[in-house]
């Protein structure tokens, strides 16, 4: 090994530490522009790099390059970078691609910008051509034009955002607004379609951002004569019929994340002709660099994922089934909870998801088996290992046992030292490292840009098909103005399940949170309410719902209490979100066939009226029970057991035993 | 912020958007840097809005006539 190889290995380790030192490590703050997993280096502390003559001043620009979104500090690490290219501090990308920039505005410094995220992001080495000030429709349409004697293997295409407006009369009919929308479109459109069988060269698009301006008002979306549905439905439009040669380039999106007063910029307008605000120039050309990634690499296609801390909060090892914090009984569980159904949507998607875990095989599968919150099952893991081996090793194996490149691999954990070890020794493995508040880690995932979907195959656009004859099915129910028929859409699934230990808290937060649909308002403890779940006097259970939208958890508890021949209704609550949804005429099902089932006569209804539950006062005479008794503190009710005819629903009811 | 101050992060800027040095002096003009043509002016007058965290009028960098014009500027935008 040569000496500068290894001065070179010793400063990458100096990098790595720098990038997952304690205090900088997990996510830049929840609400910047880029959501970097590791933490990002100023530009001027890459200058010193360069100066300084650090080996480590590669990957510093690189970091710095991804998590940039200041203008002055993109313009910095572009010279940094064009030095270091002329001292001989950095070799070009290998991947060359010819880039001819087109436009109705200023086209410097976007396609500077351009050159250096292309270059640093996407591994491409751009070789430019930059078109005159709104010269693109004469560029584009003269095929002898210096464009085409460039021989650009890609156009970037920035149509005149002055050209896309409605001038017609505000009174105009609809369909002629329409037709002149299409038109602004289909022009676009046909200038992509010249460029690319001129040149054969692939283009991509930018939209039009929206105006920030309150003007006109409340008229804004009425009709398309306001700049901002006229933009907004031209972009559609582009979308809609952009062929598979043509990349957008969402400048609309970009706008509205970054705010569209923040986006735009009118003295550059009117000094320099600049179409966007210098913030909004680093986003554009950042997107276009990863337009290009997204076009020169392999997608990813594995996300491995920790266990604890990572899908649910708490050790399982130590803190065991009841103890990890998963659901919707707290704040973090839920937002555990919501990390897990993204990664359920990225597995719908086609992303594989795989476990690799420092843990007791047995203790890891075991919330997948059989916590009733979990929303990954077994199942939607392809590869699953839970082992005290090194990370680093289970991972290479996952990927030869699923024959796979470790460079389609993404890891993803919350342990800082857990990823220092895969990004040393799997460096091809791409890593994630979420941090500790697990309301960030959908977008730490979302906002890496590792996932998204490039293009849509054949199967996709069958797919699609199907999910159109589907939604025109909902559509027809969506019309369906009675109840019945709504309720029908729903495709409700009502989980019915005994007292179980795992639920206790959850069951515990609703008898003590919950005022409104509450018959009797007893608050009770966790310890109280699992004591009753020995208790033989007592039938305590819970409903779950979920329906065709999504899944609402736990929402209705009832204690019942066996006393001589009655059984007494001692709680019923239930969550306000599923109301008039018939999940209490489910409950009453069950409450009555628990009364049967043990030999009760009487259903015994109590309601004790409170400041805020007057909603469930009728509730026990609205489903047949008769007035036995009223004071001031409570009115008692009754139901025959022998003579109850179950009410029919539109909730498939599923009875879940306690084993 | 005085004008020392602001001479000083004018350097920084001068340093990111030009490839050889070029020393910020109050009679420095766009004429006596080779690089200083006019898209390298509209990065430059971009980076300082953002270095200091000011917005200039329309039109008011045109009327400067040397570096010294536009850190009086700059003094004036950051006081007001």
């Amino acid at each position: 090994m040569s000496r500068s190889s290894i001065k070179s290995a010793c400063s990458q380790r100096r990098v790595h530490k720098l990038l997952v030192e304690p205090e900088t490590s997990g996510l830049a703050a929840d609400n910047s522009l880029e959501m970097t997993y590791c933490a990002t280096l100023s530009a001027e502390q890459v200058k010193r790099s360069f100066i300084e003559h650090d080996p480590a001043f590669e990957p510093s620009l690189r970091s710095s390059t991804a998590g940039c979104v200041e203008f002055s500090q993109a313009l910095l690490l572009n010279n940094i970078r064009r030095r270091a290219l002329r001292d001989g501090r950095l070799t070009e990308p290998g991947k060359a691609l010819r880039l001819a920039v087109v436009g109705g505005c200023t086209l410097s410094p976007l396609a500077d910008l351009i050159e250096h995220f292309a270059s640093v992001l996407a591994d491409v080495s751009i070789e430019l051509w930059k078109g005159e000030f709104d010269n693109y429709v004469s560029e584009i349409l003269d095929e002898g034009s210096e464009l085409f004697e460039f021989k650009p293997d890609l156009v970037l295409l920035l149509p005149s955002v002055h050209r896309c407006r409605y001038s017609g009369p505000a009174s105009a009919a609809r369909e002629e607004q329409l037709g002149v929308a299409d038109g602004v479109a289909s022009e676009i459109l046909g200038l992509c379609d010249r460029i690319n069988r001129t040149s054969k060269a692939q283009v991509v698009l930018a939209n039009f951002p929206l105006p920030s301006h309150h003007d006109p008002g409340p008229l804004r979306n009425t009709s398309l004569t306001s700049d901002y549905a006229f933009r907004r439905y031209v972009n559609t439009q582009l979308g809609f019929r952009a062929p598979e040669y043509v990349h957008l380039c969402d400048v609309e999106f970009l706008a509205n994340r970054l705010g569209t007063i923040a986006a735009e910029d009118p003295k550059a307008w009117f000094e320099s002709k600049q179409p966007y605000s210098a913030g909004l120039l680093v986003q554009a050309a950042k997107e276009v660099g990863q337009i290009l990634a997204g076009l020169t690499r392999p997608t990813k296609k594995v996300v491995v994922l920790d266990l604890d801390n990572t899908l649910w909060g708490g050790v399982i090892g130590d803190d065991g089934l009841e103890g990890i914090e998963i659901g919707t009984t707290s704040a973090r569980g839920e937002a555990f909870r919501a990390f897990q159904q993204y990664l359920l949507e990225l597995a719908g998607r086609g992303i594989l998801l795989g476990v690799c875990s420092k843990n007791d095989h047995a203790n890891a599968v075991e919330p997948f088996l059989k916590h009733p919150e979990m929303v990954l099952k077994l199942s939607d893991i392809v590869n699953f290992k839970a082992n005290w081996e090194p990370k680093a090793d289970n991972i290479r194996e996952m990927a030869s046992e699923l024959n796979l490149g470790l460079d389609s691999f993404v890891f993803v954990d919350d342990n800082p030292a857990e990823i220092e070890v895969v990004r040393q020794f799997v460096p091809e493995v791409t890593c994630i490292c979420l941090g500790d508040d697990p309301s960030t880690f959908v977008r730490a995932l979302a906002d890496s840009r590792l996932f998204e979907v490039r293009k849509m195959t054949a199967e996709d656009f069958e797919r699609a098909e199907l999910y159109r004859t589907e939604a025109k099915r909902q559509e027809l129910k969506s019309t369906a103005t009675d109840m019945d028929a709504y309720l029908s859409s729903l495709e409700m699934v009502a989980e019915v399940s005994p007292f179980s230990k795992l639920d206790v808290p959850r069951i515990a937060q609703l008898i003590n949170k919950s005022n409104q649909f509450n018959l009797t308002t007893r608050r009770r403890t966790e310890a109280e309410v699992l004591a009753m779940i020995e208790d033989p006097e007592v039938d305590g259970f819970t409903i779950r719902l979920a329906d065709r939208f999504g899944n609402h958890g736990l929402i209705a508890v009832v204690i019942g209490q066996f006393a001589e021949n009655d059984y007494v209704v001692d709680t019923w609550l239930m969550s306000c979100r599923v109301l008039k949804r018939q999940v209490e005429q489910v409950t009453l099902n069950q409450i009555v066939e628990s009364a049967r089932r043990l030999g009760s006569e009487r259903v015994i209804g109590v309601y004790k009226p409170t400041v805020k539950n007057a909603m469930v006062a009728g509730l026990y005479e609205k489903l047949g029970f008769s007035r036995l008794r009223e004071s001031a503190e409570e009115t008692t009710y009754e139901l025959r057991v022998d003579t109850y005819q179950p009410s029919e629903t539109r909730i498939r009811v599923e009875l879940v035993s306690n084993g | 912020m005085d004008n020392q101050e602001i001479y000083r992060r004018l350097q920084d800027v001068f340093d990111a958007v030009f490839m050889e040095p070029v020393v910020v002096t109050p009679t420095l003009t766009a004429k006596e840097v080779e690089e200083w043509d006019s898209l390298i002016h509209v990065s430059l007058v971009l980076a300082v809005e953002s270095e200091f965290g000011v917005r200039f009028r329309v039109g008011e960098v045109e009327s400067a006539k040397n570096v010294g014009d536009l850190v009086d500027l700059i003094a004036k935008r950051c006081a007001a």
